[in-house]
C-alpha cells in the first residue's frame, strides 16, 4: 500500500481518498453480489420463491435456507478475514432482496400484471443479521458455520411467518377446501407453470404429523451448515483485495 | 490513483449492467399463443378439442364468461408424447386477462392435476372472470406432464373496462370476506420493508467508520483484533438478541391474528369421469389419404358401413381444431372461430345418404388455407406422417355420431 505516500500530500486528503474508495468499493461489491446472488438464486430456488402457492411446509422451507445462505457465506468469508467487516451476509441478502423486488414489482406485476400479494419474494434478513453477529462475536468459521448454519435455517420460516399466514387461512371453493395462496395460484393462471410441477408437501416426513414445519427447517440447517463450508471456502479462494492493491 | 479509479468505475458498469440483466432476466411466461408453431401431429393426435364454445365475444371487467365443450383423448397417442396420467386443464391466455374463477371436467371442480385415459371424451368448462381490457386470444389448453402444453383453438375475446376496478371477494371458512387481489399487501410490504430497514442499519453503523483500505492495513499488520470494539461488540449482541425477539414476537402476534390455518393443499384428482359415448354405428375405413401441396388439400379415400338403422351422412372433419364442414349436412351455429372454420371446406364425391347395412367408398377432400395458415401440412415432414381427426355423421334427424380416424398420409407434390 503506497497510496498515502506518493499519490496524496497530506493525511487529510489521505482520509478522505480512503473514503471515496470506501463507498465506490462498497457500491460494485453491493451490485456485484446482487447480480450473481440474484442470478444462482432464481436458478436453484426458482418457483419456490416466485409464487406463494409454492411456499409450503416441507420443500420451500427445506430449499431456500440451503440455497439461500451461499452468497452470505461467501461474501462473509472476503469481508471478514481480509478487512474484519462483520455485514457480510448482511450486504448479501440487501442486494438479493433489492434485485428480487425490482424484478418482481417491474416483471410480475408491471409487465404480467400478476398481484404483488402473489409473487412477492421470501425474507432472509433474520438469518443473515444473526450470521453477520456470530461471525462478529466468536470471530470463528466453524461456529458461525455450525450456530449460524442452523439458526439460518431454523429463522427461515418464522421470519417468513407474518407474512405468510394471512395466505394459508383456508377457503371452501366449489365445494373443495384450499388455501387462499393455493387459490391466487388457481385464479392468476400461469400458462407455463401447470399445477402439477408444483412441488408442494411432498416428502418422507409424515410420521411427524403436523408439526412438520419445526422438521424440516431442522434439516434444512443442518444442510446449511455444509453449505455454509462449501462456500466460505468459495469467498476464502477466489475473494481478492485486487482492486485495494492495485492502488 | 486514476488507474484505480477507472477500475472501480469500468466495474461498477459492468456490476451495473449484470445487476440490469438478472433484474429483467426473468417474467414468467405470459403468453401461449404458440399454437401455430406446435408440431401438427401434437395437436392433430394427442387431445381433440370439440362442441367449443366461448359465451361471450366481449366482457366487462369483473364480468364472466365461460368456454365449454368435449376433449377427446386419442386412443393412438403418440409414442413420443407421455401419456396423459398427470395432466392439467389450463387455459391459454396471456398472463392473468382474466382469473380463472372455477373449471372442471365431467363435472368435477379441477383446480389440480388430472388423470385422463386414452380414448376417452371429457366434458370441460372453463370460468374465466374478466381482470385486464385488452382483445385477447383465449385458448383450450392442456398441460400434460412430459409432454408439454397442447394448445387448443383460440377466440378473440375483447375485455372492456378498466382494471383497477377489478375486485376478487373472496369469503373464508373463518367468515371474512377480502379482496384477494389486495389481500395481506399493506403486511407484506411492511415486514418486508421493516426487515429491509433493520439490515440496512447494521449496514449503516458499519459505513460509519473507515471501511476497505485502512482495515486491509490493519489487517495485514496483525492488528485485525483491534477493529472490533467493545461497543461493536455489544450493538452486535444487541442486534442478535433484537433479531431474535422480533422474530418471536411477530410469529406469536401472527398466530394470534390468524389461529386456524391450513397447509398448501395438493394432490392427483383421480377418477374423473368421462362421458359415456355411444358405440358408432358407422364404421369407416381409411383406404389411402394424400396431402396435395399445391392444391392445400387433403384427398381420402374411406369406405363407410352403415351398421345403424337411420340413413347417415357425412357432415365434418375436425382435425387440430380446424373443422371442414358440408355446409349441406352441418352448419356452425356456435360462433367458431373464423379462421378455423371451413364452413364448405369438405368435399364429398357422393354425399347422399348411406342407407342402413349400405356400404360405400367414397372421396372426401377437405381444403382450405387453415392447411397452410396452422401449419398443419407441416405433418407431411413428421418422422412417422400420420394424420388423425374425428368424424361426424348426421342422419335426418340431427343426431350425431362421432367416429376417430387415424391412417398415414402420403404427400403429393404435383
Ligand atoms: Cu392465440
Amino acid at each position: 500500500m503506497s497510496a498515502s505516500q506518493s499519490a496524496v500530500r497530506s493525511r487529510a486528503e489521505a482520509v478522505k481518498v480512503s473514503r471515496t474508495f470506501d463507498w465506490l468499493i462498497l457500491f460494485t461489491l453491493f451490485f456485484v453480489v446482487l447480480g450473481g446472488y440474484h442470478v444462482h438464486f432464481m436458478l436453484t430456488g426458482g418457483d419456490w420463491d416466485f409464487w406463494t402457492d409454492w411456499k409450503d411446509r416441507r420443500l420451500w422451507v427445506t430449499v431456500l435456507p440451503i440455497v439461500g445462505i451461499t452468497f452470505p457465506a461467501a461474501v462473509q468469508a472476503v469481508l471478514w478475514w481480509r478487512y474484519r467487516l462483520p455485514f457480510g451476509a448482511v450486504v448479501a441478502v440487501l442486494g438479493l432482496l433489492l434485485g428480487e423486488w425490482i424484478n418482481r414489482y417491474l416483471n410480475f406485476w408491471g409487465w404480467t400484471y400478476f398481484p404483488v400479494n402473489f409473487v412477492f419474494p421470501s425474507n432472509f434478513m433474520p438469518g443473515a443479521i444473526v450470521l453477520d453477529v456470530i461471525l462478529m462475536l466468536t470471530g470463528s468459521m466453524t461456529t458461525t458455520a455450525v450456530v449460524g448454519g442452523l439458526a439460518y435455517g431454523l429463522l427461515f420460516y418464522p421470519g417468513n411467518w407474518p407474512v405468510i399466514a394471512p395466505l394459508h387461512v383456508p377457503v371452501e371453493y366449489n365445494g373443495m377446501m384450499m388455501t387462499l395462496a393455493d387459490l391466487q395460484g388457481y385464479h392468476y393462471v400461469r400458462t407455463g407453470t401447470p399445477e402439477y410441477i408444483r412441488m408442494v408437501e411432498k416428502g418422507t416426513l409424515r410420521t411427524f404429523g403436523k408439526d412438520v414445519a419445526p422438521v424440516s427447517a431442522f434439516f434444512s440447517g443442518f444442510v446449511s451448515i455444509i453449505i455454509y463450508f462449501l462456500w466460505h471456502f468459495f469467498g476464502k479462494w477466489f475473494g481478492s483485495t485486487a482492486f485495494v492493491e492495485a492502488a | 490513483m486514476k488507474i484505480l479509479k477507472d477500475k472501480v468505475a469500468k466495474l461498477s458498469f459492468v456490476a451495473l449492467l449484470i445487476t440490469i440483466t438478472a433484474a429483467m432476466f426473468y417474467a414468467p411466461t405470459a403468453s401461449a399463443h404458440g399454437e401455430k408453431s406446435q408440431a401438427a401431429f401434437m395437436r392433430m393426435r394427442t387431445i381433440h378439442w370439440f362442441d367449443l364454445n366461448w359465451s361471450k365475444e366481449e366482457v366487462v371487467v369483473n364480468d364472466t364468461m365461460t368456454i365449454s365443450g368435449k376433449f377427446f383423448v386419442f386412443g393412438g397417442w403418440p409414442e413420443t408424447v407421455d401419456k396423459p396420467d398427470i395432466s392439467f386443464l389450463n387455459i391459454g391466455i396471456p398472463g392473468p386477462v382474466f382469473i380463472r374463477a372455477g373449471s372442471w371436467i365431467g363435472g368435477q371442480l379441477v383446480p389440480r392435476s388430472v388423470q385422463l385415459e386414452l380414448g376417452e371424451t371429457y366434458e370441460f368448462k372453463v370460468l374465466l372472470k374478466a381482470r385486464r381490457p385488452g382483445d385477447w386470444h383465449v385458448h383450450t389448453m392442456m398441460n400434460v406432464k412430459g409432454g408439454g402444453p397442447i394448445i387448443g383453438p383460440g377466440k378473440w375475446v375483447t375485455v372492456t373496462g378498466s382494471m383497477s376496478s377489478f375486485t376478487n371477494p373472496i369469503t373464508t371458512l373463518t367468515g371474512q370476506t377480502i379482496d384477494l387481489e389486495t389481500y395481506n399487501l399493506g403486511n407484506t410490504y411492511f415486514w418486508h420493508a421493516a426487515w429491509y430497514g433493520i439490515g440496512l442499519l447494521w449496514l449503516a453503523y458499519w459505513c460509519r467508520k473507515p471501511l476497505f483500505v485502512p482495515r486491509l492495513i490493519a489487517v495485514e499488520a496483525g492488528k485485525g483484533d483491534a477493529l472490533i470494539t467493545g461497543t461493536d461488540k455489544k450493538v452486535a449482541l444487541g442486534f442478535g438478541v433484537g433479531v431474535i425477539a422480533i422474530v418471536a414476537m411477530s410469529m406469536a402476534s401472527t398466530n394470534e391474528s390468524f389461529p386456524i390455518t391450513t397447509p398448501l393443499q395438493a394432490g392427483l384428482l383421480r377418477g374423473i369421469k368421462s362421458i359415456d359415448m355411444p358405440v358408432p354405428t358407422v364404421a369407416v375405413k381409411i383406404e389411402d389419404a394424400t396431402y396435395r401441396v399445391p392444391g392445400r388439400a387433403m384427398q381420402m379415400t374411406m369406405t363407410i358401413t352403415n351398421n345403424g338403422d337411420s340413413a347417415i351422412r357425412l357432415g365434418e372433419f375436425n382435425t387440430a381444431g380446424v373443422r371442414f364442414m358440408d355446409a349441406a349436412v352441418a352448419q356452425d351455429e356456435t360462433g367458431y372461430p373464423d379462421d378455423l372454420l371451413a364452413e364448405e371446406g369438405l368435399t364429398v364425391s357422393d354425399n347422399s345418404p348411406i342407407a342402413p347395412g349400405q356400404s360405400r367408398t367414397i372421396q372426401v377432400t377437405a381444403s382450405d388455407a387453415a392447411w397452410e395458415v396452422y401449419r398443419l401440412a407441416d405433418l407431411i415432414y413428421d418422422p412417422d406422417s400420420r394424420f388423425a381427426g374425428l368424424l361426424f355423421f348426421y342422419d335426418q334427424s340431427g343426431n350425431r355420431q362421432m367416429v376417430t380416424i387415424d391412417a398415414p398420409l402420403i404427400p403429393s407434390f404435383i
